[in-house]
């Protein structure tokens, strides 16, 4: 309540002009960048946190870029790159005028180290498994890189724009061991690493050298001196420190206020329509309950995604009326009209034609089993604003569900077990067979399969649309996945979260990127004008 | 003096053995572990019971404080799980900036709190009295945070006069001082009402004491009699307050420096809190604890200097 109350005094603030003269403003020459959270390292093939990525992303580089429409690739390290008719073999043409940060120049064998420094399992990278089959990785020679699968991987190019394949200086690793992206940082990015003081903040100086930025900029080279990564956790203070120029950048806005500060004239804003960070539900399909198809359909045409969007995210989010974001690359616009949309006394045809029928309490019984279930996820106010709406959509039609919401560092544990029947969740992707793969293959069970969901069919239609070497047959194979687990209402899909960010008078060319909820990526074209 | 100074450092000891059990005991039953967050969110079941082991998590609650409490005498509160550094090594980059908000707070609220409780008591009943108590119990009133979130809106964010984003500088800086008044009228701004009121109530009963009226009596300007002979003898059971507002002072820095990202020991317990690093956030408790138990016996042997009756009684 006193945060909420907080946040609409200061909602409230935006709205009011500001006047010309910045007399608090940032450091000249300095890019002040707001965050609400710190990271816990900066090791990208260890963290897997938004909050290291922001920062991975700026100190080092990968062998290919990701454009702004989410679905191009573009040259990063590599200038360019072959597959080989079999699909196995990709071979990448690296830069030479690459150096690390502190002077050396990168070679093949960097990315080799780093690479084979993500999968190993000793690392113990959660997302090794984006690195894909690997069968071998080699340097052929000073400046080319074969990177060989056992199995063709039509999704590899995505995952290595991901900045867990940030390719890092080996020496310094071996220096710092297990300090590496703690107590010190050697990439090949547009800034280096020059301190971090846990929760407050963490200072990157320019690369002096840099000119191989992805071609997505207008600009190769930094453009900014320094960037101070400052941790400043009150909504209210980033709101009032962005439009008064005390700090510079941000894309941690509390969604009550986007509107108010689109109008305020000192601010710039920039939204990324193609942002893929989707919240959902789903259903442990051979629990009680929700092991019935016509239970499941229920919820999601219970369900007033709407109104959830509106009371959760103050409307500054996109009701999930699919599995996935439209503008995804491999999304299928039929299994999107397969989901049920809100219609409650659908709902309680549909139970009611299953054998559910209201009992003394209002909640519907079936062969002596209560419509109830429970659901695990992480202690987020936004999660426990749209789950009490749910439960309330869903006391409607006669289901009760019980929540139990965890601290994130018990919480992931908790959901890899089976004590549940369902759970929320929210996550990135980067496109159809990204996201799907993921959570449906039932080699990924308990998790992140945490549905249970075992399907022979669906498995096979992802092995399809990985191995494909053709893009059509790809494209048929996960479109026909989307449609077979939308059929089968494993999901309720919930909203699809906006990205903004915001920047202060003084500082062109922020533009929203998203890969992976990063707001900045590199950063190129941020320049300061005073 | 020396031997009441002594009986007050010993019954500290019992107090902070007290504290540093509880601080234990809270640590035990949240639920969150450790061994996991260390262990990262993939880690399976045998490296975070190696981890256990190597934490000392595996053994007996009396054993594990124990362990806790030897280690602590040795001056080591572990390691952060966070960025591996020393827990003492953080904390001591911290102290500096929180000694120096609760300093810059109590150099202005104090002696206006003084002030205001003087003159509403002199002029009792009048206008300005009834103003100044009015004043003083909303002050007194309103939470740290929603004071803060006023002074950033108006002074920071409409009028655009000082920094509202942390500490800016060293103090002997112009953009140290310009950083710390908010952060400062924030935190002292809670502290006048309580010292003004507590001031005014010690100085009307002084003002009708016999000392006053002989003080009167001999021609003395009300200047003197009030400053010299009525206030000083109201000071004591306002130092009193003074010190135990102070050791509350440090739950308003927490709040304070989160609203302000100023980067003290209040938000290092935050963020150790909300990171789940145990070993940090115990080293925070510490210390919070021992400024209040430190604060708490330094009021006390203040009281004792200022009347001499106590440290006979």
């Amino acid at each position: 309540m006193r945060k909420i109350l907080g946040t609409a005094l200061l909602a409230a603030a935006v709205a009011m002009p500001v006047a010309d003269a910045l007399a608090q403003a940032a450091p000249r020459n300095t890019l002040v960048v707001m965050r609400e959270i710190d990271a816990e390292s900066y090791d990208p093939h260890r963290s897997t946190a938004r909050g290291a990525g922001e920062v991975v992303y700026m100190m080092s580089d990968t062998l290919v870029s990701l454009d702004w429409d989410m679905r191009t690739v573009r040259p990063g390290l590599a200038e360019r790159w072959e597959v080989s008719p079999d699909g196995k073999t990709y071979t990448f043409h690296l830069r030479r005028d690459v150096t690390f940060c502190d002077g050396r120049p990168m070679t093949a064998d960097d990315v080799v180290y780093s690479i084979q420094r993500w999968v190993d399992p000793a690392t113990r990278s959660p997302v090794r498994w984006r690195a894909g089959p690997i069968k071998e990785i080699r340097a052929r020679d000073a400046h080319t890189v074969e990177y060989e699968l056992t199995e063709p991987f039509g999704e590899l190019l995505y995952q290595l724009t991901l900045f867990f394949a940030s390719v890092i200086d080996k020496n310094t690793v071996e220096r710092l061991g297990q300090n590496f992206g703690v107590q010190g940082f050697n990439g090949t990015g547009p800034y280096c690493w020059a301190s971090w003081t846990p929760r407050q903040e963490l200072v990157l100086t320019r690369h002096p050298t840099y000119s191989w930025g992805p071609p997505i900029y207008q600009n190769p080279r930094p453009q900014v001196e320094r960037v101070i990564w400052r941790v400043i956790p009150e909504a209210n203070t980033r709101l009032a420190a962005i439009q008064t120029g005390q700090a510079d950048v941000t894309q941690y806005i509390p969604e009550i206020a986007v509107n108010q500060l689109r109008a305020v004239p000192t601010v710039r804003m920039s939204q990324q329509p193609n942002y893929f960070w989707d919240h959902f539900m789903g259903f442990k399909v051979d629990k009680p309950v929700v092991n019935d198809p016509a239970v499941r359909r229920a919820i999601n045409l219970a369900v007033n995604r709407n109104a959830i969007v509106q009371a959760t995210w103050f409307g500054q989010a996109q009701p999930a009326d699919a599995y996935l974001n439209p503008n995804v690359t491999g999304f299928d616009p039929e299994a999107g009209r397969m989901v049920p949309q809100y219609n409650p006394d659908e709902a309680r045809r549909v139970l009611d034609a299953a054998g559910w029928t209201p009992g003394a309490d209002g909640i519907r019984v079936k062969n002596g089993e209560r419509a109830s279930f429970l659901v695990y996820g992480l202690q987020t106010a936004v999660a426990r604003r749209y789950l009490e709406a749910i439960q309330a959509d869903l006391r409607r039609v006669g289901i009760d569900m019980r929540v139990q919401l965890w601290d994130a560092t018990v919480g992931w544990g908790r959901l890899a077990t089976q004590e549940f029947d369902a759970f929320v969740m929210s996550y990135p992707y980067i496109s159809a067979t990204d996201g799907f793969a993921l959570y449906f293959d039932s080699r990924n069970r308990p998790t992140p399969n945490r549905m249970n969901w075992n399907d022979p069919e669906t498995d096979a239609l992802l092995q399809r649309a990985k191995t494909a070497l053709s893009e059509a047959d790809r494209l048929a194979a996960i479109q026909a996945a989307q449609r077979r687990i939308a059929s089968n209402y494993v999901w309720l899909p919930i909203a699809r979260e906006g990205l903004w960010v915001a920047a202060a008078q003084r500082v062109e060319g922020a533009r929203a990127h998203g890969i992976y909820g990063v707001g900045l990526y590199k950063g190129l074209d941020i320049r300061l004008t005073r | 003096m020396l031997r009441h100074a002594v009986q007050r450092l010993a019954m500290a000891v019992p107090v902070m053995f007290g504290v540093l059990l509880v601080g234990f005991l809270l640590m035990q039953v949240v639920p969150t572990d450790p061994a996991t967050v260390r262990a990262g969110p993939t880690a399976t079941p045998d490296v975070i019971a190696a981890i256990r082991a190597d934490l000392g998590l595996d053994r007996p609650l009396y054993e594990q404080f124990g362990l806790y409490l030897w280690r602590l005498l040795q001056g080591d509160l572990g390691v952060s799980i966070i960025n591996n550094v020393p827990v003492t090594q953080e904390l001591g980059a911290t102290i500096g900036p929180t000694l120096e908000l609760m300093v810059a707070s109590l150099f202005w609220s104090i002696p206006l709190g003084i002030a205001l409780g003087t003159i509403a008591a002199y002029w009792r009943g009048s206008l300005l009295d009834r103003a100044i108590t009015a004043l003083t119990v909303a002050g007194g009133s309103i939470p740290v945070f929603f004071l803060g979130l006023v002074l950033i809106w108006y002074v920071g964010f409409k009028w655009q006069l000082l920094p509202f984003t942390g500490r800016t500088g060293p103090l002997w800086t112009w953009e140290g001082v310009q950083g710390i008044i908010l952060p400062a009228l924030t935190l002292g701004g809670v502290f006048v009402g309580p010292v003004a009121r507590m001031t005014r109530t010690a100085v009307l009963d002084v003002l009708g004491a016999d000392h006053v009226r002989t003080a009167r009596a001999k021609g003395l300007t009300e200047r003197r009699v009030v400053t010299r002979h009525g206030l000083r003898n109201a000071l004591i059971p306002v130092v009193t307050l003074i010190g135990l507002q102070i050791g509350f002072l440090l739950g308003g820095a927490v709040v304070t420096e989160t609203v302000f990202s100023w980067p003290g020991v209040g938000r290092l317990a935050v963020g150790a809190i909300l990171s789940s690093d145990f070993p940090m956030a115990q080293g925070t408790i510490i210390v919070l604890s021992m400024g209040f138990i430190v604060i708490n016996l330094c009021v006390d042997l203040l009281y004792a200097a200022l009347d001499p009756r106590i440290r006979h009684a």
